[in-house]
């Protein structure tokens, strides 16, 4: 069974782009386009192997989701999370909290490769 | 006592004619009072019967005409002639003299001397040289009397007579000259008060109208102007000053700068902009500050003035400008670039994803022409993407939010990672990337490792948009214990001479903007040059046409104490 991996991401494209890159390393993939989705969606249903989360996002930003919501929850607590923004500063501040910092412009190939060494060993 | 004072006064400055009219009144008001005692002794001595009527009816009856002639002496010397007057005067004088003792005693006797008192007046109150004329007169008076009692002029009287006319010749004629001088000299100094008072009045005048004038421009100024003593004491400021600051001018007038510099509307970095204007001699030309909710912009200037030892400070003049709109239309400009930056990323981001999707075959199996567009579609979007890149950059630096974060990273990555960007693109060009790194730089150092690789790539960029043949070497070095630093060095065609002081300027390239021949907005080297000042580090570049170039950076060594390394990617 493959794992599941979490999309949170406002602009559609992209989230396409990201779920081909994390489907061609064998990941299930869920997407969510807004903050207030994501935190209802992490607050029931399956635990995600790995969260892909924009920092810009409508509702509550990328921020509050990863410092109220996932590293409060324990059972959220061995979640990769890899955070993508388009500001270095913004990338910075999370470098504790987040397990990856991804600058945008996010590269499909970048993508996939990161995640393929991530994923659970079969 | 002060009116018979005042009476008796004979002001020296007068003119001759009314000194000798003055002088008349006095006397023609004694002589009248001699004579209305005479009268009223002489009614006296017949009332109380020691003397008749009889024997004094002569004297009383002269003693009136005397009176008559006095009140008409004084009226004429007061509102017609002084001259004629003063001879009407003196004849009545010599009459009276004349019958006024029995002929014997008159021409040789006792009464004599009488006929020396006209003379003597003569030339006080007609001319110095009419004492001459009534010594003769007296001696034809005293002649004459003594032919009529038959004997013969009395000549030692009458040369008597003549020296005193001489003796009173020269006085009168002395004091008149003394007196004439005085007048010259008063009227002199009069001139000269005159002048003077003139002068000054005109030079008064003049001073106020320059100073109405000075005012005038300095309340016309739109910008703001204090001008400030030695000691920073406000001595001067102008109305828009006032209302640019929104306090009254009793505030700013009289007081010391500092008072105005402990304002609370004053925001703290702004006090330390005006403590160090205030302090340090050489002040950058002008500077910006927060008052409440304006921004305003300062210069300030020294003001010198000539003294005795050379050049002396006489304080400061500053001038304030409103500065509110422009800094507001600048934070604008770069939220508005930032927010397009932005905006256009994310779609470019997306046709980067897109394209990399058809280069790895996602959807299926693509020929090597399809290949072959995908990797030009990345290519031109990485292009735009580090435009894009560049604009914010500089919008950020423009807006002063750029800063470094410093943090420990390995200078080797730096090399690794430029071999990784570059490499493909020096191959398809020909070229040769090489690089080296000394040993004596630290394995791990503190820096900005994500703003070197910028300042890296773009420099290496460059010099491989600009060498056509050849190698790009980069070399990171160590010279000593506080600096490091890397070079960039080509083999390309080199920067002329006379655009080398410019190639750090914004928007700039060697090319002008219509002759063009390489993109970018010239931005790269700017950018550069501002992230390296921000990390207190300099370059400096040296270049040969048809030779090359080498940028070299320098910057200071700061050896992290522990070396913690933190996952990041890319």
């Amino acid at each position: 069974m493959s794992a599941l991996a979490l999309i949170i991401e406002d602009d559609e494209d992209l989230a396409q782009i990201f779920a081909e890159a994390l489907r061609g390393v064998g990941f299930k993939v869920e997407s969510v386009v807004d903050g207030q989705t994501a935190q209802e969606r992490l607050k029931k249903g399956p635990v995600p192997y790995l969260i892909l989360l924009d920092m810009h996002i409508p509702h509550i930003s990328g921020g509050d989701l990863l410092t109220n919501i996932i590293r409060k929850d324990k059972q959220l607590s061995k979640v990769i999370v890899i955070i993508t923004t388009a500001d270095a500063r913004m990338g910075e501040a999370y470098t504790e909290l987040a397990d990856f910092v991804m600058i945008k412009p996010i590269s499909f190939i970048q993508l996939r490769d990161l995640t393929s060494r991530l994923k659970p060993k079969e | 006592m002060s009116l018979l004072n005042r009476f008796l006064t004979v002001p020296t400055t007068d003119p001759d004619d009314t000194r000798r009219r003055r002088i008349l009144n006095i006397l023609v008001v004694s002589v009248g009072l001699v004579i209305l005692l005479t009268l009223l002794a002489s009614f006296a001595m017949i009332l109380l019967k020691v003397e008749s009527w009889g024997n004094l009816s002569l004297l009383v009856i002269s003693c009136i005409v005397g009176i008559f002639a006095m009140l008409a002496t004084y009226l004429m010397n007061t509102f017609w002639s002084g001259r004629v007057a003063a001879i009407v005067f003196l004849v009545f004088f010599n009459l009276v003299l004349a019958f006024s003792d029995t002929p014997e005693e008159l021409s040789v006797g006792r009464s004599l001397f009488y006929f020396v008192i006209p003379i003597i007046m003569a030339s006080i109150l007609l001319a110095p040289w009419s004492s001459f004329i009534f010594s003769s007169i007296s001696s034809i008076i005293i002649s004459v009397i003594a032919a009529s009692i038959g004997s013969v002029p009395n000549i030692p009287a009458i040369s008597g007579f003549f020296v005193v006319a001489l003796v009173s010749w020269l006085s009168a004629r002395s004091l008149e000259h003394a007196l004439k001088e005085l007048r010259a000299i008063n009227a002199n100094l009069d001139q000269v008060v005159i002048d003077r008072t003139q002068a000054l009045a005109e030079s008064l005048q003049r001073e106020r109208v320059e100073a109405g004038r000075n005012q005038a421009i300095l309340n016309s100024i739109a910008d703001g102007v204090v001008v400030f003593d030695r000691k920073w004491n406000a001595i001067l400021a102008n109305p828009a000053l006032k209302s640019m600051l929104d306090l009254p001018i009793e505030l700013i007038v009289n007081k010391n700068f500092r008072d105005l510099i402990e304002h609370p509307r004053l925001s703290p970095r702004s006090r330390g902009l005006l403590y160090a204007m205030m302090e340090h001699d050489t002040q950058p030309p002008s500077f910006r500050i927060e008052w409440g909710r304006k921004t305003l912009s300062i210069s300030a200037a020294q003001v010198y003035g000539n003294s005795a030892d050379g050049n002396t400070n006489l304080g400061t003049v500053t001038v304030f400008r409103d500065f509110t709109r422009e800094a507001e239309v600048e934070k604008l400009k770069s939220t508005f670039v930032a927010i397009v930056s932005h905006e256009l990323r994310t779609p470019l981001n997306a046709i980067l994803g897109y394209a990399e999707m058809f280069k790895e075959s996602v959807y299926g199996p693509m020929n090597d022409k399809q290949i072959n567009m995908a990797e030009r579609i990345m290519k031109n979007t990485q292009r735009l993407l580090g435009l894009i890149n560049d604009l914010l950059d500089q919008a950020q630096m423009e807006a002063g939010k750029l800063t470094v974060q410093m943090a420990p990273f390995k200078p080797a990555d730096l090399l690794e990672n430029i071999h990784g960007v570059m490499d493909q693109l020096v191959h398809e060009k020909g070229l040769r990337l090489t690089s080296e790194i000394e040993d004596n730089l630290p394995e791990i150092i503190n820096g900005d490792a994500a703003r070197l690789q910028q300042i890296l790539v773009n420099l290496v960029n460059n010099a491989v948009k600009f060498t056509d043949h050849g190698t790009v070497h980069v070399r990171l070095f160590c010279p000593h214990a506080s600096r490091w630093g890397f070079e960039v060095a080509d083999t390309g065609r080199g920067i002329p001479e006379s655009e080398l002081p410019y190639i750090f300027d914004t928007f700039r390239q060697v090319e002008g903007p219509t002759t063009r021949a390489h993109g970018g907005f010239g931005l790269g080297l700017s950018i550069v040059k501002q992230l390296v000042s921000l990390m207190d580090g300099e370059i400096r570049v040296k270049s040969k046409v048809d030779r090359g170039s080498t940028f070299t950076i320098n910057l200071p060594l700061v050896i992290p104490e522990t070396d913690t390394e933190k996952r990041r990617t890319p």
